[in-house]
């Protein structure tokens, strides 16, 4: 008797067919299927289900235990093999591995400098609720900047519920210290409402954050400030005076501010002070000094705050902005964006820029690419001597999916090496990556040890990406082929490969455009006329009221040192900031106020500079009434205004209603040629200069070229002597003006370094393609010389091709690199062409590398003895 | 050369007796039969599997029958290194238990 068949149980089918992983798995599933059909027909279909998941539940422990076992002999082979093919091809493997591991190193610095970037500002508790308040000034110009009305914080916190808490702070600034009988220069000294410590979370090590700024003449410390001037002692109550003049006592040290604020300080003194010693009063709307950070409430979204802004703003303000044309828009700016998307004039401090960052993540995404190209392009080129392996191992009976994991293992084995290799790299260059981005940076695998789990994470999958490509065209190719010979050189291939090879060659020629027209800039910006005469002058800031008062004696006494052609002295030094207020030309309606840049100086300044005077005169000393009727202003001042003869023409000064005062009117004596108060990225504005002797604040000297040393130690001894109490604190027109370019300058030397990079990555991937381009065509070489080619004709012949890629990839690179840079300049008010010898030049340079790294290949396959070469034919 | 352990004197016994049966089930039931155990097909094709590396066993392949939805069957025979392997085992055998009588452990 036959009873109908019935199906095994499939799930259990299933599990057997894949946990069991023997050769013999076929004839082990047949026996299953063979002893189930004979229960079922002895005992039942029942009965045979459940002998199947028995047998099946019971086996399977031995099938795991094996199928782990063998596996793991498969990879310990694969691996071997991987080791194996790295010992033979040495030369190959160094720069496949070196390749890499530049690219890892840059990429895992990069991710750290940008993670740090990224964590600006994050440690505060609140950092969600916190806002800053950003002005956009309207007064005949536009000012747009986080420094704020200073009358504005007290009152929002009055008018809105949803906010906590406000605090202003000033920008923090260098103040002379004495303690007992020593004086040092300190950076960062601030002031601050207590508030402060409500919004922001620095952690207070002594003294009580809720009081700590409240009375004035109180200074809050840092724990590294602590510990320089009072050692070991208990800093609370200890007096620290101030520039000479005020004593303010600790009431508080916190930790340290921490590397990625913002907000910096060393020191912070209470804002009462400013109330108390008058400098701050009530209702100072008009008064732009302070910062102001804003606590927010849990639910409030500062985006529906910030529309009530307006309506704040004409409340208190509406009837004397009408007055007089004016306005202000208030904005609140979320902490989180402060270090990354600020564009303000008079910012709190050198903010960072997303820009460089997506420019640094865009160029580490880059770097790795190039190497992870040159990897699959020295795989692919080699699939030709590679092929023949995998032919054979087919025809004794390889599965495809085996050669997939052992090309997939070596590549692992490439960049788990690369990754070695490469943590040594960033040590070397950490020091030099930090000078690079001009900032801390500590990378220490040791104490964050997920920053090694991430790097390992980026060699697999750096192993994998650029492994699997080889991986999956070599194990396809049908061996009857491979064996025959007919997969010569790499065939399909190389077209992909010249493409890659365009590709990367093209990033690296448009990193060196850029880095030209940069460097370009900046020369031009440090070389341009800018109206004066920067050449030694030296700069001596910080004048205190004293010596202000005895300016004209100190001045003959300076003029009386060997060595110092003249002095003048100003409220402003060009590049050290500029004053922007509305002033009204005589005959303007009252509303059609112009933002005008002043400054104020002496007699001496506009002579001791250097600076033309295009019409008119210059202030004098024997005019007594000058400093109070004079002015001067620039070119740009007479044609905006438009005065074709501007001298003789007035100002005029009307005083706020209901004060008392009476209108006046200044004159204007001369007109001076424009010049550049501030760097060249800035238009120049329209100027006027007052001849004012109460608010001079820098001593600018020009000295004689010759014997500055002397002069200087000269000047130092005369200034001890004129100003006993302070260091003598100098510094060089020069360096201020070039320093002033120092974010170009970071972006040069950026794109320098990894223009070099690039360039030395693509080079690593072109010598080893034309080393095996070479050895590829070692018997047609061979023929070429029998039959009368010579060495020269040889070597073109190899290095033709490659130049014709790296000419494509110029074609490529140029035009991405001359809108992407010609936007760049954009940003400069004067700005250099992009010249075409720039192009020129990076042609001409990117051939004659290539041409280098391909030659030294092609001349020694040239030289090869066709004996040799073609002796088994 | 090693000793064979227990399972493989079993499987290299089973696979003489049954000669041109000398497969899975059929190896699988004898087994079974002799230790009075069900014997699993894991602990089967693992020891196979090893006795096949270790070249003790040379395998055939048989012809699909309907009962096995169309999957060969591997039929067993032992090389010459598995006899001499078993004769090895059957003299070590012999020597373990020389003079020890049946009821020796009564």
């Amino acid at each position: 008797m036959r009873t109908k068949k019935t199906h095994p149980p499939r799930i259990a089918g299933w599990i057997l067919k894949h946990s069991a992983r023997y050769e013999e798995n076929f004839a082990l599933i047949g026996d299953f299927d063979e002893e189930y059909q004979e229960i079922a027909r002895t005992k039942g279909p029942f009965f045979a289900r459940i002998w199947f998941w028995r047998q099946c539940v019971r086996s399977l422990p031995v099938f795991i235990k094996d199928s782990v076992y063998w596996r793991f002999i498969m990879l310990t082979n694969y691996l071997k093999i991987a080791f194996r093919s790295l010992k033979k091809h040495k030369g190959y493997s160094f720069i496949n591995i070196s390749g890499l591991a530049i690219g890892m190193a840059v990429c895992m610095l990069i991710m750290v400098w940008v993670l740090n970037e990224l964590s600006f500002d994050r440690f505060h508790e609140n950092a969600d609720r916190i806002c800053r308040i950003t002005m956009d000034l309207e007064f005949g110009t536009t000012l747009h900047t986080p420094v704020t009305l200073t009358a504005a914080g007290p009152a929002l916190i009055d008018d809105f519920a949803e906010i906590i808490a406000a605090a202003r702070v000033d920008n923090p600034r260098r103040v002379s210290i004495e303690y007992e009988d020593k004086t040092y220069q300190e950076t960062d000294v601030g002031f601050a409402e207590n508030a402060i410590f409500d919004i922001f979370s620095f952690p207070f090590v002594s003294g009580d954050p809720r009081t700590a700024l409240e009375a004035p003449h109180s200074v809050v410390i840092t724990e590294s400030m602590a510990r320089k001037y009072f050692g070991d002692d208990d800093p609370m109550g200890k007096i620290l005076r101030l520039n000479n003049e005020t004593d303010f006592s600790v009431t508080g040290v916190v930790k340290d501010v921490p590397a990625n604020s913002h907000f910096r300080f060393n020191m912070l003194r209470s804002f009462q002070t400013l109330i108390a010693d008058g400098d701050v009063r009530d209702n100072m709307w008009f008064d732009v000094r302070f910062y102001t950070y804003l606590l927010l409430d849990e639910h409030t979204d500062p985006r529906q705050l910030e529309q009530k802004l307006p309506g704040f703003i004409d409340k208190h303000l509406g009837d004397a902005l009408k007055a007089s044309g004016g306005s202000v828009v208030l904005s609140l700016q979320p902490l989180k964006k402060i270090h990354l998307y600020s564009d303000f004039e008079r910012d709190i401090s050198a903010s960072g820029d997303i820009m460089f960052v997506y420019l640094f993540s865009g160029i580490a995404l880059f770097v790795l690419l190039i190497a992870g190209i040159n990897f699959i392009n020295l795989s692919t080129a080699r699939s030709s001597t590679r092929a023949q392996e995998v032919g054979m191992r087919k025809t004794l009976g390889a599965v495809r999916s085996r050669l997939i994991g052992q090309f997939l293992g070596e590549s692992m084995i490439h960049s788990i090496l690369a990754m070695g290799l490469s943590i040594v790299l960033i040590y070397l260059f950490l020091p030099l990556f930090k000078s690079v981005i001009g900032g801390e940076l500590t990378i220490n695998f040791i104490q964050t040890p997920w920053w090694l789990a991430a790097f390992l994470g980026m060699a697999v999958v750096v192993g994998v990406l650029a492994g699997s490509y080889p991986a999956f065209i070599l194990s396809s190719f049908p061996p009857v082929h491979v064996l025959k010979g007919l997969l010569k050189a790499g065939g399909s291939h190389s077209r992909l490969r010249r493409i890659l090879v365009i590709f990367q060659f093209s990033i690296s020629i448009a990193l060196i455009a850029a880095t030209a027209i940069v460097y370009n800039q900046i020369t031009f910006m440090k070389t341009k006329e800018l109206g004066f005469n920067k050449e030694h002058i030296l700069i001596i800031p910080g004048m205190s009221e004293g010596l202000r008062k005895s300016y004209r004696s100190i001045r003959s006494e300076l003029m009386g040192l060997s060595g110092v052609i003249d002095v003048g002295a100003s409220d402003l030094v060009p590049s050290r900031g500029h004053l922007i207020a509305p002033f009204l030309p005589e005959g303007f309606a009252d509303d059609q106020v112009l933002a005008m840049d002043y400054l104020d100086v002496d007699a001496h300044y506009i002579p001791t500079m250097d600076i033309t005077i295009v019409a008119g005169r210059n202030f004098s000393e024997d005019f007594a009434t000058d400093p109070d009727e004079s002015v001067l202003i620039n070119e740009t001042a007479a044609n905006k205004i438009g005065w074709e003869n501007p001298v003789g023409k007035r100002f005029v000064f009307r005083p706020p209603p209901n004060s008392g005062g009476e209108v006046f009117y200044v004159t204007v004596i001369g007109v001076v040629k424009d010049f550049h108060m501030q760097s060249l990225r800035e238009k120049i504005e329209p100027l006027i200069i007052f001849n004012d002797y109460d608010s001079l604040s820098m001593l600018s000297l020009r000295i004689a070229p010759d014997n500055i040393p002397h002069t200087m130690a000269l000047l130092e001894k005369k200034w001890k002597e004129l100003d006993p109490d302070r260091p003598f604190n100098y510094l060089f027109l020069d360096d201020s003006l070039g320093s002033q370019y120092r974010q170009e300058e970071r972006l040069r030397t950026i794109s320098l370094y990894f223009s070099l990079l690039a360039v030395a990555i693509g080079c690593l991937g072109l010598f080893g393609m034309a080393s095996f381009t070479a050895e590829q065509r070692t018997k047609e070489i061979g023929i070429r010389k029998v039959l009368g080619a010579s060495v020269s004709g040889i070597v073109r012949l190899l290095a033709k091709e490659f130049m014709l890629l790296v000419i494509a990839a110029n074609l490529l690179a140029l035009p991405v690199a001359y809108f992407a840079m010609n936007r760049w300049l954009q940003s400069f008010a004067y700005r250099t062409n992009i010249h075409a010898w720039i192009f020129v030049l990076t042609i001409a340079l990117s051939l004659f590398i290539a041409l280098i790294t391909v030659s030294s290949q092609a001349i020694r396959a040239a030289l090869t003895d066709p004996v040799n070469s073609l002796r088994y034919e | 050369m090693k000793e064979l352990t227990k399972v493989e004197e079993i499987l290299l016994l089973a696979i003489w007796r049954l000669k041109d049966d000398a497969y899975g089930v059929k190896i699988r039931q004898y087994v079974s039969q002799i230790t009075g155990k069900e014997f699993t097909y894991g602990n089967l094709y693992s020891a196979l599997s090893q006795l096949a590396k270790k070249k003790y066993v040379k395998k055939t392949l048989g012809d699909p029958t309907p009962d096995r939805r169309g999957r060969r069957k591997i039929t067993y025979t032992i090389s010459p290194s598995g006899t001499r392997a078993l004769k090895a085992a059957r003299r070590m055998n012999q020597k373990m238990w020389e003079d020890i009588a049946d009821y020796a452990f009564d």
